[in-house]
């Protein structure tokens, strides 16, 4: 909110003007400032002038030739504005003034006919838009003054941010109310005093919606007269950011700014019938809102009707039926209280949100509405004329009932800490304009314009926040959280491990496009397709949570493909989303974290052409393995197949036979998908599960006695996996196997189509003894009997 | 000859023929001519059982020095050619240790991981525990047990990203904050609770330089049975001064918040220029940067989470963690977080 510093000061006498301190203060009271502005006087030499005469130019048709008057004698101007007549009074640049912009006003000859001057528009002036006629003063403003003595200048405007809980803060009044409580001094209601004539208003209002409409005040003013506002008022309004329009209306957001209480003017000459009724809509009526849009109503939305059905929208925005023009003379001048919800919903729903909407939806101070329209009221007969009529509609539904709260001084100590009495206490809310009797407990009465406290924690609050946070001592004490957790850590070693093998983690935002998961090719019942959609997307970029994490490193590797990077490596950890209870809380979906990588190029060392191992699905069963030799995960591989894996390089992952993920190569139509020409080493892994695969490591005495090695070397079936052959090996060689390794693999020769050979090596350790020759024979021949339950010929052996 | 002139001539002509050879292969040949069988020595050795035995102690002796003298020639200067032997086979080894021959490949924690954990060890280190939520949440943990009235404007669909799942009248949401693992913590935990909860929140935001419409917060709770708003601007200090550097001040100004009051923005001083200078690319002048939200947590929360206000206290804050990464390394656009370009990514080694 735009706040006027000379505004304010009509409301408290500030102890300063400093802007800095100013600004620190209105923080400290919980109006972050946000910008601001200085306001200076941009001209010199700009008077009032008195229009005395308006001829036809000589020699030109668009402009015209004026005598004006500033005092002494008639002074010759030529001017190309017709917005006036003889008799106006107006802005005028004596020769030797400089307007804004450094605009130096002398004397010209225009069209063979010298002007003496400029009479100034606004934007001339530097104080609007304005440029489609010249500035029309008030008739009553003093002919020969200087034009800045009409404006309050210099000013400064305050852009202030005001939260949501404080709709008393919304107003010029609010703000100060707000400084005065800070300084200790007090601020100066305003007393409006406009003269009456006797008599009642011709509209009566009855309230058939007491929750909607707790009261409805009206007040008359006949006999007015429709123009521009008077400058000072115009240059507040465009200050506070609201465009000047005409008086009336300019008069109603004047009083918002001012008081916060947001008001509607109807004009009774368009109203039918002698009674205003207030009641919720039917659903479908009809009402033409002053925006000229036909709006269709619901039964939640609050209607004022005349006799005609509804004529504005309560709160938010008047009918075009009944809206003031620019031949309206009878005026009603509407202030009431309305439901803060209704408002909201109204607003909402219609998509009109205002000034005066973003008020009532936080609700206005109930007892403003006979103040705020008879401050209004003076202001119609200051700029508009008229008689305001001595009585006035007050309908009262509900009375408003000022919340008492009960305060102890343990509520505020205890969370506010030591330093507080109920002196203390009592006179800061005091200062506020809580009224507090009693001593401990204090009985704490709420003043109308603070609906936002309702409880004791509200006035800790209200303690706090007028004692200066600053103020407050500090105090550091451990907590008893205890640190990370043994799988956090695990967690983290992970991530450092992943990034000392080459790996860099990227972060994605966690939504696919659906074309992003048909690249993956999955059956109808996969998770991939177990999707869960944003109902309100902004973009069908931001619309289906990702169920893998893989399309998302698949963008990366493409953009910084894209981007002249041969070696990709990234991984990522994060939740994924699927249409299913979540096994952690049924109450809502599954999300469980998931570690994936995907890395194109080279993994591992590489020289300098670049040559080193290709990323593939041999590397990327490689990585699995490393990450679980290294970090004490007990895992398992099996050759399998999943959606976007290449049918014959992908393995599944278990520990103990729980399923943990896939690891292998992306399907190179996926990949293509992702305009990928490069084989994709991949890997998606449940995070629960991959950590819960740590064992603890259990210490063995290193064996001081030298190991017995030798190769074995199998055919056996091409499609055998070699860990397959090589766990049945260990399980025949029992506790003596140290180590058992792959050492080659090989296909054709003399060899099967359908056959391959696998070579290991073996070696054989006992804790306590040399092995002896009869020993390892015995072991290798049980090796060698396992290994033929797998159908594996022994080739040969060294 | 007699034997012990041919002994003397070989010990005489022996240092020269020693140090002409110039390699090791060379050397041998030296050997052989002054050891060998058909050397000075040699002979003389032959012959030694052949020799008047009067004279045999006398050539035995001189022998026996000549030969050792020899030796210890021939020793020194085959230590020196394989000194230098190896020394010019190192030298011809030479490679460029200024070019990158050989690289490893470079991986690093993404800079907003690298603020997460930095974050996190602060507070580790004063005894906080490390809770996580789901993302994916009920409206009932994101917003009304966060005493958040059914028409405040952060439900609107133009803040919160709704989701098509389950009941309807659950009315399920991507978090709009960490906030709700405070909740559900406090649900599964006795008091006294000390935790933070790094996570991801969604909000209904246009990608654009500032905004993202997924970012990252980090939730902190406590609550005990005599917290005060001493506590929270003692424990938020330490914070700011572990991240920022050891002078870090920090100033709290009043706000709003749903589920804190008093509720509280902490600004911390400028850790650029220390308020010091007004063109200055960090604070622009302002001497502070908005850090967090804060405050002391409402008794509404702690009804719904199932404590009793009236026995306990506490406080919670939200940093965001964008905002201080950008702030810190004059990141000039949030986009650069969720490209994931390696450019940017190795600008910030872990």
């Amino acid at each position: 909110m735009k706040v006027s510093l000379n505004w304010l000061l009509e409301f408290v006498d500030l102890p300063t003007r400093d802007v800095g301190e100013l600004s620190r203060v209105l923080a400290f009271l919980g109006h972050e400032v946000e910008g601001v502005e200085t306001i200076e006087v941009g001209w010199t030499d700009v008077v009032v002038a008195h229009v005395d005469d308006v001829q036809p130019h000589p020699n030109a048709d668009k402009v015209r030739l004026c005598a004006v008057s500033t005092g002494g004698d008639p002074i010759d101007v030529v001017c190309g504005a017709w917005n006036f007549e003889a008799g106006a009074k107006v802005a005028f640049a004596k020769p030797g003034a400089v307007l804004p912009g450094d605009f130096q006003i002398g004397v010209r000859t225009i069209r063979g006919v010298e002007s003496h001057g400029m009479i100034c528009s606004e934007k001339e002036l530097g104080l609007g838009d304005d440029a489609e006629g010249i500035l029309v003063l008030e008739p009553g403003a003093p002919v020969g003054q200087p034009l800045e003595t009409l404006l309050t200048l210099p000013d400064v405007v305050f852009d202030l941010a005001v939260t949501t809980n404080r709709p008393d803060a919304m107003s010029i009044l609010g703000i100060a109310r707000d400084l005065a409580a800070w300084y200790g001094i007090t601020v100066k209601r305003p007393t409006p005093n406009p003269p009456t004539v006797p008599g009642a208003p011709d509209m009566a209002v009855r309230i058939d919606d007491p929750v909607g409409n707790p009261r409805f005040f009206a007040r008359q003013v006949d006999g007015v007269t429709i123009r521009p506002s008077p400058l000072w008022m115009r240059h507040r309004l465009r200050l506070s950011g609201v465009r000047p329009i005409y008086n009336i209306v300019d008069v109603t957001n004047y009083v918002m700014l001012e008081l916060g209480q947001p008001l509607h003017v109807f004009d009774l000459d368009r109203l039918d019938g002698d009674e205003l009724v207030v009641r919720r809509a039917e659903e479908g009526e009809r009402l033409v809102t002053l925006d000229g849009v036909e709006r269709t109503l619901s039964a939640a939305d609050i209607v004022i009707c005349d006799a005609d059905g509804p004529t504005s929208l309560a709160g938010t925005m008047g009918g075009e039926d009944s809206e003031v023009i620019h031949t309206t003379t009878r005026t009603l001048i509407e202030a009431a209280s309305w439901d803060p919800p209704s408002i909201m919903h109204t607003s909402r729903r219609h998509g009109l949100r205002s000034e005066a909407s973003a008020r009532f939806e936080r609700g206005v101070d109930p007892e403003l509405p006979p103040l705020a329209s008879l401050r209004a009221a003076e202001l119609v007969l200051e700029t508009a004329g008229g008689r305001l009529r001595d009585e006035a509609v007050d309908v009262v539904a509900r009375p408003f009932e000022p919340t008492v709260v009960r305060l102890t001084v343990a509520d505020v100590t205890r969370i506010l800490g030591e330093g507080f009495d109920s002196d203390r206490i009592a006179g800061l809310l005091r200062r506020l304009g809580f009224e507090v009797e009693g001593d401990n407990p204090m009985i704490v009465t709420v003043p109308s314009y603070r609906p936002d406290v309702t409880r004791p924690i509200d006035l800790v609050e209200e303690v706090a926040r007028l004692a200066d946070y600053d103020s407050f001592p500090e105090r550091l004490r451990p907590g008893t959280g205890g640190g990370l957790t043994p799988d956090q850590r695990l967690e983290r070693r992970l991530r450092e491990l992943l990034v000392g093998l080459g790996y860099s983690q990227a972060i994605t935002l966690p939504f696919v496009t659906s074309s992003d998961l048909e690249a993956f090719d999955a059956p109808s019942d996969h998770e991939l397709h177990q999707t869960i959609r944003v109902k309100n997307p902004l973009s069908d970029e931001e619309a289906i949570l990702r169920p893998s994490l893989l399309p998302g490193l698949l963008r990366v590797i493409r953009h910084n493909r894209n981007r002249g990077a041969s070696t990709v490596a990234v991984f990522e950890q994060g939740r994924v989303f699927h249409n299913r209870p979540w096994n952690r809380d049924k109450r809502v979906p599954d999300q469980p974290v998931r570690l994936a990588f995907a890395s194109i190029g080279v993994v591992g060392p590489a020289d300098l052409a670049g040559s080193g191992v290709a990323a593939d699905g041999a590397s990327a069963a490689a990585l699995v393995r490393r990450l679980a030799a290294g970090l004490g995960l007990h895992i398992e591989f099996h050759q399998d197949a999943a959606p976007g894996f290449h049918p014959t390089r992908t393995a599944r992952i278990t520990s103990d036979g729980n399923f943990v993920g896939y690891v292998g190569e992306l399907h190179p139509h996926t990949a293509r998908a992702f305009d990928i020409e490069d084989r994709v080493a991949v890997g998606e892994l449940d995070m629960e599960a991959l950590l819960g695969a740590r064992r603890d490591p259990e210490f063995r005495p290193i064996s001081p006695y030298p190991p017995a090695d030798f190769d074995l070397s199998f055919e056996v079936d091409a499609e055998l996996p070699a860990a397959t052959l090589a766990d049945a090996l260990r399980q025949g060689g029992g506790d003596l196997v140290e180590r058992i390794e792959v050492f080659d693999e090989f296909r054709g020769g003399n060899l099967a189509p359908d056959r391959k050979s696998l070579a290991f090596s073996v070696r054989l350790r006992a804790p306590d003894r040399t092995l002896t020759a009869e020993e390892i024979g015995a072991v290798r021949e049980a090796m060698i009997a396992a290994a033929g339950a797998k159908n594996a010929v022994l080739r040969g052996s060294a | 000859m007699d034997l012990l002139e041919r002994l003397e001539k070989a010990r005489q002509t022996a240092p020269d023929a020693v140090a002409r050879a110039a390699t090791l292969a060379e050397l041998e040949s030296v050997e052989a001519a002054l050891l060998g069988k058909d050397s000075d020595i040699g002979a003389v050795r032959r012959s030694m059982g052949s020799i008047d035995a009067a004279l045999r102690p006398q050539v035995g002796a001189k022998l026996n020095e000549v030969t050792k003298e020899v030796t210890a020639l021939l020793e020194e200067r085959r230590s020196d050619l394989e000194r230098q032997e190896a020394e010019e086979r190192l030298q011809a080894e030479r490679i460029d240790m200024t070019l990158p021959a050989v690289e490893y490949p470079l991986g690093v924690l993404h800079v907003l991981q690298q603020t997460i954990d930095e974050i996190t060890d602060i507070f580790t280190s004063i005894g906080y525990a490390v809770a996580d939520g789901p993302e994916a949440e009920l409206a009932w943990y994101n917003f009304d047990a966060l005493n958040t009235p059914p028409t405040h404007p952060a439900r609107f669909e133009s803040d919160t990203m709704y989701l098509d799942y389950g009941d309807p009248a659950d009315e399920m949401l991507l978090r709009t904050q960490t906030s709700p693992v405070q909740v559900r913590w406090m649900e599964s935990h006795e008091p006294p609770v000390h935790i933070i909860a790094p996570g991801k929140t969604y909000r209904t935001d246009a990608i654009d330089a500032t905004h993202l419409p997924v970012f990252h917060q980090i939730e902190g709770l406590a609550v005990d049975e005599d917290i005060t708003f001493a506590d929270l601007k003692g424990t938020l200090h330490y914070f700011a001064k572990e991240f920022f550097g050891p002078g870090t001040k920090i100033r709290l100004r009043p706000h709003f918040f749903p589920f804190t009051e008093p509720s509280a923005e902490l600004d911390v001083s400028c850790f650029n220029c220390d308020g010091g200078e007004p063109d200055c690319r960090v604070c622009r002048g302002a001497g502070w940067l908005e850090m967090l939200g804060c405050g002391m947590v409402d008794p509404a929360v702690f009804e719904a989470a199932g404590y009793d206000p009236e026995k306990v206290t506490g406080f919670a804050f939200g940093i965001g963690v964008e905002r201080p990464a950008m702030v810190r390394y004059g990141i000039n656009d949030i986009r650069n977080f969720t490209d994931n370009d390696l450019r940017f990514l190795y600008q910030f080694p872990s």
